[in-house]
């Protein structure tokens, strides 16, 4: 089942969690290099909250997340966000009162003196959303929730990254903005980006994903691949996920 | 006339140390109560040095950077450990509050409780305007309002850092996610205001003269000043805030007694914030409602 690429994230016996409870449970996965693999599971189950530990917004308990071969475990996000790894988070978080350009500019902040390199990501960002350049003066207040999302996801590649995170990018769109984002991620699939998904919609995930993790409870408890999912999968998924 | 300018004059000063008071808060929703403190810990030192020989220039310089030095100290130990335990916690209002307590008594034990002399720099200049007449040092202090005002403004919307402290200001969390070290966008944002509060100092200081209690007075005027202005959203709008609050003491010592600018920004803040709750110059004051924002896009 697993894949057998090199690994550009290994989480091994993660746990984690707020106050004085663990959210997250000896949660083990892996990603390959540029594969694209999802997380499912019904809320609460601790989706966001492993993207959040990989990213160091969440203080890692016990295990080790390894990107490229180096453990990450540990870290404050400001070192995981120089170009080890990105998140375009739930809800989007942009910063509002800054413009569309501003926003994406600040996500390549550790490639600051690297003028140029900035320059063909942002390019390559309006390529992927051509909306955005022309919004790319707007304040990010005033755009729709799609092309927020946008923004989020174009920030998040401004990092020029080894590995992607995307929590929810499909949560509160409407159909057109969802299918926009969807073919964004599989052109980034192309492009041979890797990534790692938490979705609560089965169809986004299969399209985008060629592995799935279901998560509940705080621990994974399957995995499987879009094939199997259409193959009779989605009963079990569906039984999972509630 | 006169009671306008004296206010825009002195109200320059409450504004600079609003303003440092909301350049904290804008950056890490907390208030250093020792705002106040740096200030007169940069009058205390200038007036010391000054008097044992030290050139002026030299002797502001290091009341400054020792300003800037103690704000920072103020953040790590005051301010950064409880947000560690919990971003949330204000237990921020008593540790800043103490510490502002131990600067004062500090330079009490050390200088004594009295005032000293402080360098005249301006003060013996009159400059006519109209039928009004002000010193020197008054009209430096509105200059360097207006200058150090504008140069924020522009360092906050046209410079990367600047907007990375917005960044920062708005979502914290989302700023680290983006690779921004947030402990140490914290620190230039004290650096900077220990360097508002210090300069108000120095401007203030040939009027006031040196005193060990004199943040007490200066830090709450700064902070009623913030408080008007609707500093907490936006640091220019403070300096807006401390001019109101200049004129409007001057103003109730000219047309009311020589003690009401005691009480009378006290009545002023109350009724604006009745009014107003987050200021004058907030995005939620009846006066911005007035401006039509941008039609938003469906």
């Amino acid at each position: 089942m697993m894949s057998n690429e090199t690994p550009i994230l290994e989480v091994s016996n993660l746990s984690t969690g707020y106050g004085r409870f663990d959210v997250v449970r000896d949660v083990q996965l892996r990603v390959g290099t540029g594969e694209a693999v999802a997380l499912l599971g019904p809320n609460g189950a601790g989706k966001t909250t492993v993207l959040n530990a990989i990213m160091g917004l969440v203080k890692v308990r016990k295990g080790q997340i390894f990107i490229s071969g180096k453990n990450m475990a540990g870290l404050p996000a400001h070192r995981i966000a120089r170009g080890h790894a990105a998140i375009a988070p739930e809800g989007r978080r942009l910063f509002l009162d800054q413009s569309v350009e501003d926003n994406l500019i600040l996500g390549a902040l550790h490639l600051r003196r690297d003028q140029d390199r900035v320059r063909k990501l942002l390019d390559s960002v309006y390529e992927l959303f051509p909306v955005l350049r022309k919004y790319r003066d707007r304040q990010s207040t005033y755009l729709s929730g799609g092309e927020q999302q946008m923004v989020a996801i174009g920030r998040m590649l401004m990092a020029d990254p080894e590995i992607l995170l995307l929590d929810e990018p499909s949560v509160a769109l409407s159909p057109v903005a969802v299918e926009i984002v969807v073919k964004a991620l599989m052109e980034l699939r192309r492009r041979g980006a890797s990534l790692l998904l938490v979705e609560q919609r089965i169809d986004v995930a299969v399209r985008v994903c060629s592995r799935l993790y279901v998560m509940t409870h705080g621990e994974i408890v399957d995995e499987m691949t879009p094939e199997q999912v259409n193959q009779g999968g989605m009963s079990i998924l569906n039984k999972y996920l509630g | 006339m006169q009671f306008i300018l004296s206010g825009i004059a002195i109200g320059s000063i409450y504004g600079l140390i609003a303003m440092a008071l909301a350049i904290t808060f804008y950056v890490t929703r907390t208030i250093n109560f020792a705002q106040g403190q740096l200030m007169m810990v940069t009058v205390m030192l200038t007036a010391m040095l000054s008097a044992a020989g030290t050139p002026v220039w030299l002797a502001m310089i290091i009341g400054l950077v020792s300003s800037c030095i103690l704000g920072v100290l103020s953040y790590l130990i005051a301010i950064r450990p409880i947000l560690q335990v919990n971003r949330f916690s204000f237990g921020w209002l008593v540790s800043t509050l103490g510490f502002a307590v131990i600067l004062e008594n500090g330079a009490a034990l050390i200088w004594g409780p009295t005032s000293r002399s402080f360098p005249q720099m301006l003060i013996s200049y009159r400059v006519p305007i109209g039928n009004a007449v002000l010193n020197g040092q008054q009209v430096l202090a509105i200059v360097v309002a207006i200058v150090l005002t504008i140069a924020f403004e522009v360092v906050r919307r046209r410079t990367f850092f600047g907007k990375l402290g917005m960044a920062t200001a708005v979502d914290p969390d989302m700023a680290e996610a983006i690779g921004a070290n947030t402990t140490v966008v914290a620190i230039v944002a004290f650096i900077v205001s220990a360097l508002f509060a210090g300069i108000a100092g120095l401007l203030v200081g040939p009027t006031t003269f040196a005193n060990p209690y004199l943040g007490s007075t200066f830090g709450t005027f700064g902070f009623i000043a913030m408080m008007i202005g609707g500093g907490t959203e936006k640091p220019v709008a403070a300096m807006f805030g401390g001019l109101i609050l200049g004129v409007c003491a001057e103003g109730a010592n000219a047309l009311i007694n020589s003690q009401a600018s005691d009480w009378f920004p006290f009545l002023v803040l109350v009724i604006i914030l009745i009014i107003s709750p987050r200021g004058l110059f907030s995005s939620s004051s009846p006066l911005m409602r007035l401006r039509r924002p941008p039609a938003a896009k469906a």
